[in-house]
């Protein structure tokens, strides 16, 4: 009786430890529950970031270094580590297309964390007037609506994607608004083309 | 007996030959008067940021050069590509005149006569302003003129029967400027020419029908955007229903970012990019003006 019930238990630690090493090995699904963590800590720290630079929050120069380090330590290899060829089970986002245009993806993960770097040094840098409500933008890039921005606008591919507009060094100088801005249009630029559309 | 089953044939014949002919030739959009106006380039710039120009005449993703011709737009009537639109004489639109322009704009009339495919939004396009047209063409005219462009369209049958647009435009078209609203605030009236017109919002956020004309009966419920993309509603309901804030829509309309903290992702992406992002805050705040009321009543 005694034995059965010892057979019983081993058995029964066996089997759980066997089941716990399968899910821990199971691959796709566990390293897109893994992803699908790490993008929820960026979504959450952008999230607070934006409720800084739009006024909602008061801004604190220490509070956007620890958002930025989170950012930054979720970009880079952090990120395409997390993206295995072929990884898409449910209920991931990813696109197929991070596999065939793998360079554009991981160079979008390495300006996530150079621009979440940028953000950190730009911290306590002044900010100009009338920030928030997407009034930054309109301050910050005047030259850009209406008057004055002649055929620059017509030529302006826009400032996304790889190796346009200020280095990340640049960025370090100039208010912080405008490193999360380049942050937010490399969100953007990834999700545009590797996520499916979900908003 | 046999000659009257031949008249009656022959008469037949003429009738539904007249009426695919009537029907073919699409509704009559009486062409602008712009003698007198004088394009601005600087403001034609800003004009082509309102209307999109550039997001579907040049394919930044890779490297095009601008309004030398779009990216393919995948629809589920085929594969369409917004051509080049540089001043190149012959790839691009350096021969056309200005009337050829307003044309191509308010009636969808290429200067052949023939008519363009409704994925260019001309039925939108139909109630831009005499100023912001003449505008426009002075932008157009100050880019570059570049050689080459994008392939065809490639449309499944029978949507590539270019003749049959002429009954789309019979069915959608409605042609011309809706008269201001005097009861309404300019900055709503404002918002409603942008929504309108020049964004035009509805060629994607209102469902089509079967034959890819909008469904007005649900004006911005939602609907399927290029490359099957699933869009959202933006009814005033819909938006509060998420949980929008007038606020928090300038702000997307500036940087991309939900209030979540999340990023708008497929062709709202490209709109924000290289449109929404250069308005003034007047025009933002005036397109969510209008875009939020819930008495907009059209």
């Amino acid at each position: 009786m005694k034995r059965k019930t010892v057979v019983a238990v081993a058995l029964a630690a066996a089997l759980s430890a066997g089941t716990t090493v399968a899910l821990a090995h199971s691959g796709a699904s566990g390293v897109v529950k893994e992803r699908m963590n790490s993008m929820k800590s960026l979504g959450d720290a952008m999230k607070e970031l934006t409720a800084i630079m739009r006024g909602q929050q008061d801004y604190s120069a220490e509070r956007v270094r620890t958002l930025a380090g989170t950012v930054d330590s979720h970009g880079g290899e952090a990120m395409a580590k997390l993206f295995p060829e072929g990884s898409l089970d449910h209920p991931s986002e990813a696109l197929p297309t991070i596999w065939t245009d793998w360079d554009r993806f991981s160079a979008l993960a390495v300006q996530l964390s150079d621009y979440a770097a940028a953000l950190a040094l730009a911290a306590d840098n002044e900010r100009p007037a009338g920030h928030g409500s997407g009034g930054m933008m309109g301050q910050g890039q005047g030259t850009m609506q209406g008057q004055g921005m002649a055929m620059g606008a017509m030529m302006g591919g826009g400032m996304m994607g790889t190796g346009q507009g200020p280095t990340p060094e640049m960025l370090a100088q100039m208010p912080p608004d405008a490193a999360f801005m380049h942050i937010a249009d490399t969100c953007s630029a990834c999700h545009q083309d590797f996520r499916k559309k979900t908003n | 007996m046999g000659r009257t089953v031949l008249i009656i044939c022959a008469a037949a014949t003429l009738v539904c030959g007249g009426a695919v002919a009537w029907l073919t030739l699409g509704p009559t959009v009486p062409d602008r008067n712009l003698a007198g106006l004088q394009g601005d380039v600087n403001r034609g710039a800003y004009v082509a940021r309102l209307t999109g120009c550039i997001a579907c005449h040049t394919n930044s993703k890779n490297g095009g050069g601008v309004l030398t011709g779009g990216p393919e737009i995948p629809t589920e009537f085929g594969s369409f590509y917004a051509p080049n639109i540089t001043p190149h004489p012959d790839d691009g639109i350096g021969a056309w005149t200005l009337a050829d322009f307003s044309r191509a704009l308010t009636a969808g009339i290429g200067p052949d006569g023939g008519h363009y495919f409704p994925a260019f939004p001309y039925a939108f396009y139909t109630a831009l302003s005499d100023q912001d047209i003449v505008d426009l063409w002075a932008a157009v005219r100050s880019v570059p003129a570049v050689a080459g462009g994008p392939p065809e369209h490639g449309l499944q049958f029978p949507f590539g029967w270019h003749r049959g647009v002429g009954i789309w435009k019979r069915l959608y078209l409605e042609a011309g400027r809706p008269e201001p609203r005097p009861d309404r605030s300019p900055g709503w009236n404002r918002g409603r020419y942008l929504a309108e017109a020049a964004a035009h919002c509805g060629a994607c956020h209102t469902p089509r029908t079967l034959l890819g004309g909008r469904d007005l009966s649900r004006k911005y419920q939602g609907g399927i955007g290029p490359g099957e993309d699933k869009i959202p509603a933006i009814t005033p309901e819909a938006l509060e229903r998420e949980g929008w804030t007038a606020d928090d829509l300038r702000y997307a309309f500036r940087t991309g970012l939900t209030p979540s903290g999340d990023s708008l992702g497929g062709s709202m992406a490209e709109v924000i990019r290289d449109g929404t992002r250069y308005w003034s805050d007047a025009d933002i705040a005036s397109l969510v003006e209008y875009l939020m009321d819930p008495e907009r009543g059209e």
